[in-house]
């Protein structure tokens, strides 16, 4: 496979990749058809925007984001059998059930974890030690400036983060099970190992106080960009959208099996990010996954961080007393 | 194709997954004539036309080849095991079962008996929801008992926040002003702040999931096989 050059680097060279929008597939049908899924996604963020701006404060609450976010998925989940991105990506009942009992996992067992040890507790901690009243004229700015800081910034530290985890091996190791995922659905954002989902969670975001409001629109921001990275549903997207926030076509490139495309578009909903570090690939792929797309199963994902940990210390502590340490090929991170 | 076995077996195959016989098969079953309905699905699939066994395996074959698959035909049965099967394996949901064809009146009839791990599983996960409910209301009692022991004789010292301003941009566009912010933590205080609610959804989420693929699994597995033994 010969595969396109972007930048540096060449994309495609192990598996299929489209590189380019003027090559990837548009949405086929009549015209209502081409409006809606032309339309649909600034659409529905406008509406957001606009609902988290003028809602009662009795309605402004965390909880509405909650049902809001999840009555989408459903309706994105109709989006997927109505318009699917690629038929090889339908979802079955076993991959539905598979999505759920993760996304379960966080809704319940996580996020209690995460209220003792997750990014709310540091976030005190340090707005204890500092006097953060110097910083109260963030408050004062307008809304959605407030907004946009709070998704900017929160998805700049989920950048570095998540390329961290594509350059350091111990990192790698909790991302890596998120990477055997083979098709993309409304539901795999959730699929991993329990460690990475933890700190792919960690914001630098919440250290400024912001208007209760301000985070409710931040989190629209990120439900209405964010939501698409994993969905097998084709979008008409506009050329703008594309240039600045993330998209499933770039998020299915990252997915793919093509080692250098996995080496790209990082955030999780501003892909300008990538685009100012040089790690954006604007394009698509079909097929997806490590080790020529094996699917690896509930309790390999839960194990396979401290499975692989445990071979790769053992090996290297092999090599180092010259006991002829097994020198099996070890799982490279994706970058 | 009496005595033959095949499949594409990926290297993470363990012993247990060898082909096996009908006989090694079923007799490692246990006898659970009621419970086992919960992951099993038997059935037939009467044919109009008679067919071999040879043939109508020779039909099955792409069922079969899949990553992760081994099976073994053994005159009038076949028997399969999966490993982790790829998620678009028409066979995913059914990781282990054997098919017989046999003569029926002027035609044959197959007769399949499959097993899932996945329906098992999926019946059970409403079982681990409801322990993390139940744990979400153990540290909530947990906590308010500690609140409460440390409080006593301790004056509150938080001081009130104040409430905030909105940007006169916001004024003028109409957003609502910020509320109080003291008014909205005592209420947290009262409930706990692990809510055992998501738990007890997903736990009827998961016995829904659970009756639909129930259903759903067998109706499409049926229709498979129909659809494979009628090409021609």
């Amino acid at each position: 496979m010969a595969g396109v050059q972007v930048g540096k680097r060449i994309i495609g060279a192990d598996s299929p990749v489209t590189v380019g929008w003027e090559n990837i597939g548009r949405v086929e049908g009549g015209p209502f058809k081409q409006l809606f899924f032309t339309y649909f996604q600034p659409a529905v963020l406008f509406a957001l925007i606009a609902f988290w701006f003028y809602a009662p404060n009795q309605w402004a609450l965390a909880s509405i984001g909650i049902a809001i976010g999840l009555g989408f998925k459903v309706f994105l989940l109709g989006l997927e059998w109505v318009n699917p991105r690629y038929r090889s990506w339908q979802l079955t009942w076993k991959e539905f059930a598979t999505d759920v009992f993760y996304v379960g996992l966080g809704y319940t067992i996580l996020r209690m974890l995460d209220s003792y040890i997750g990014d709310g507790i540091m976030v005190e901690a340090v707005q204890g030690a500092f006097d953060w009243d110097k910083f109260a004229w963030f408050t004062g700015l307008p809304l959605l400036v407030q907004a946009l800081l709070i998704s900017m910034i929160f998805d700049f530290g989920q950048y570095w983060m998540h390329r961290g985890m594509h350059n350091w091996y111990p990192l790698w190791l909790t991302h890596a099970p998120h990477h055997y995922i083979t098709q993309l659905n409304i539901n795999k954002g959730a699929v991993g190992n329990p460690v990475e989902l933890f700190l792919i969670g960690l914001g630098v975001g919440g250290f400024f106080d912001f208007l209760p409001r301000a985070f409710l629109l931040a989190g629209a921001i990120g439900m209405a960009v964010g939501t698409y990275q994993h969905i097998n549903v084709r979008f008409n997207t506009p050329a703008w959208w594309r240039f600045i926030f993330n998209t499933t076509e770039h998020h299915s490139v990252h997915h793919s099996q093509d080692y250098q495309a996995t080496r790209s578009n990082y955030s999780g909903t501003w892909i300008i990010w990538d685009r100012i570090f040089g790690t954006c690939v604007d394009g698509e792929a079909e097929l997806l996954g490590m080790e020529g797309g094996r699917r690896m199963d509930i309790r390999e994902t839960m194990t396979f961080p401290f499975t692989e940990g445990y071979k790769s210390v053992k090996a290297a502590l092999g090599r180092r007393t010259g006991g002829g340490g097994t020198t099996a090929p070890q799982l490279e991170p994706a970058e | 194709m009496s005595g033959q076995s095949g499949g594409i077996a990926d290297e993470r195959v363990g012993p247990w997954s060898q082909p096996q016989s009908s006989e090694a098969l079923g007799g490692r079953r246990l006898k659970l004539p009621f419970i086992d309905n919960i992951w099993r699905v038997r059935g037939e699939l009467l044919l109009d036309k008679p067919i071999a066994p040879d043939e109508a395996f020779a039909r099955l074959d792409p069922l079969f080849r899949a990553p992760g698959t081994t099976y073994n035909v053994d005159d009038d049965t076949l028997t399969y095991t999966k490993r982790n099967p790829a998620a678009q394996d028409p066979l995913a949901t059914f990781t282990r079962g054997s098919l017989r064809i046999a003569p029926q009146g002027r035609g044959s009839v197959l007769r399949y008996d499959l097993s899932s791990t996945a329906l098992l599983l999926c019946f059970l996960a409403p079982l681990l929801f409801l322990a993390f409910a139940q744990i979400a209301v153990g540290m909530n009692a947990w906590e308010k008992a500690n609140v409460e022991a440390s409080e006593q004789g301790k004056k509150d010292e938080d001081k009130p926040k104040a409430i905030k301003k909105l940007n006169p941009i916001d004024e003028f566009l109409g957003a609502p002003a910020p509320e109080d912010p003291s008014k909205k933590k005592d209420k947290k205080k009262d409930k706990g702040r692990h809510s055992p609610t998501p738990a007890y959804v997903l736990a009827g989420l998961f016995f829904t999931i659970y009756l639909v693929g129930r259903v759903l699994e067998p109706w499409l597995i049926r229709r498979r096989l129909r659809s494979a033994l009628a090409e021609a």
